[in-house]
């Protein structure tokens, strides 16, 4: 799978607070594994990690299943440092919003980063998945489930309550997100709304396109 | 080159500097600057001792330490003496990052004072 072929190239950004967990998310994401070591590799913001996409069809048939080439980018704490300014979201399709059970002001912080993106992100209301993360940490939680539920109703979100330690939802948060973000996809006739480079149909040949459903497939 | 005195003072105002902005309380680090000493941050510009020393209190982690891989002195034509540090920095528990400092000093009032400051994170494949 490490291959250059695919029929999309996905990224997703996480945000939030420092300290909730992005980088170690990310990493249990695409390596399977927690870790609280010092990585002495400088300049790696962002992880990859093929998946394959199964579309169900109106009629409820299963379409072939597309090579989803997804990019996952971390702010590496660079917002200690400076802004993040608008091109930062601007390249993003879908975003993973964390913040940190066990602290109450990175929650409190979701109001202000949810309209970050919907001041800066390529549509007011792009696809985003809330993640209470380290929950693994129960004894020192101070959010309850309900208020972040409640909140991610609010703003019509899906919320998970996630582990980067133990991996608890974390995968099933990014493909909650790029369940989203494929059918947002196969709703819209008209592309345009993808930003630049996001999305890039690369796999399919003519061959490939002529032995099953071209339903989905990106023009661009 | 080595031990020329513009390199013995440059060497000696970097670890201080590094010094007071990983282990004081980082106003204190006003000291270091000249009274209209210039710093530009990621881009963002600062004039003064007290609005710099107020900028590098204000940044947002409980701890930070620098790692120095190289540095690099001159002398300028007008005796003072430039300074490029290239190095790794680590704050709270994010992952480690690159960074570029350049740095002018000088003499002032019998002692080195620092008129210039250029910071840059060594970030470079993410959209800024």
């Amino acid at each position: 799978m490490s291959d250059g072929e695919y029929d999309y190239l996905i990224k997703f950004l996480a945000l939030g607070d420092s300290g909730v967990g992005k980088t170690s998310f990310l990493y249990q994401y695409t390596d399977g594994h927690f870790n609280n070591k010092f990585i002495t590799t400088v300049g790696i913001d962002f992880r990859e990690r093929r998946v394959i996409y199964n579309s169900t069809g109106p009629d409820g048939t299963t379409g072939r299943g597309q090579k989803i080439h997804l990019q996952l980018w971390d702010t590496a704490g660079q917002e200690r440092f400076r802004s993040l300014t608008t091109a930062f979201f601007r390249d993003a399709m879908g975003f993973l919003l964390l913040f940190d059970l066990t602290n109450e002001q990175s929650f409190l912080n979701v109001r202000n980063w949810m309209s970050q993106l919907q001041i800066h992100a390529y549509c007011e209301n792009p696809d985003v998945v809330l993640c209470g993360n380290k929950c693994d940490l129960s004894d020192q939680r101070a959010v309850s489930q309900e208020e972040a539920r409640e909140l991610a109703e609010k703003y019509g979100i899906t919320y998970f309550e996630t582990s980067a330690a133990s991996g608890q939802n974390v995968s099933e948060a990014v493909d909650v997100l790029l369940d989203l973000i494929m059918k947002r996809m196969e709703r819209c006739v008209d592309k345009s709304w993808i930003p630049d480079g996001t999305v890039r149909a690369n796999g399919p040949s003519n061959l490939d396109l002529s032995e099953g459903s071209d339903r989905g497939k990106c023009a661009c | 080159m080595a031990g020329e005195i513009w390199q013995k003072i440059g060497e000696g105002f970097v670890q201080e500097y590094y010094n007071q902005f990983d282990n004081t309380n980082r106003m204190a680090i006003a000291n270091l600057y000249s009274p209209n000493a210039c710093l530009t941050w990621e881009g963002s510009a600062f004039q003064g001792k007290e609005a710099i020393a107020n900028k590098l209190a204000s940044l947002p982690f409980k701890m930070i330490k620098h790692i120095i891989t190289k540095q690099d002195f001159q002398p300028t034509i007008d005796s003072c003496i430039l300074i490029m540090v290239f190095g790794q920095l680590k704050a709270d528990d994010d992952p480690p990052m690159a960074f570029h400092q350049v740095f002018m000093l000088k003499s002032q009032n019998g002692g080195w004072a620092c008129t210039n400051d250029v910071f840059r994170l060594g970030v470079h494949n993410i959209p800024v």
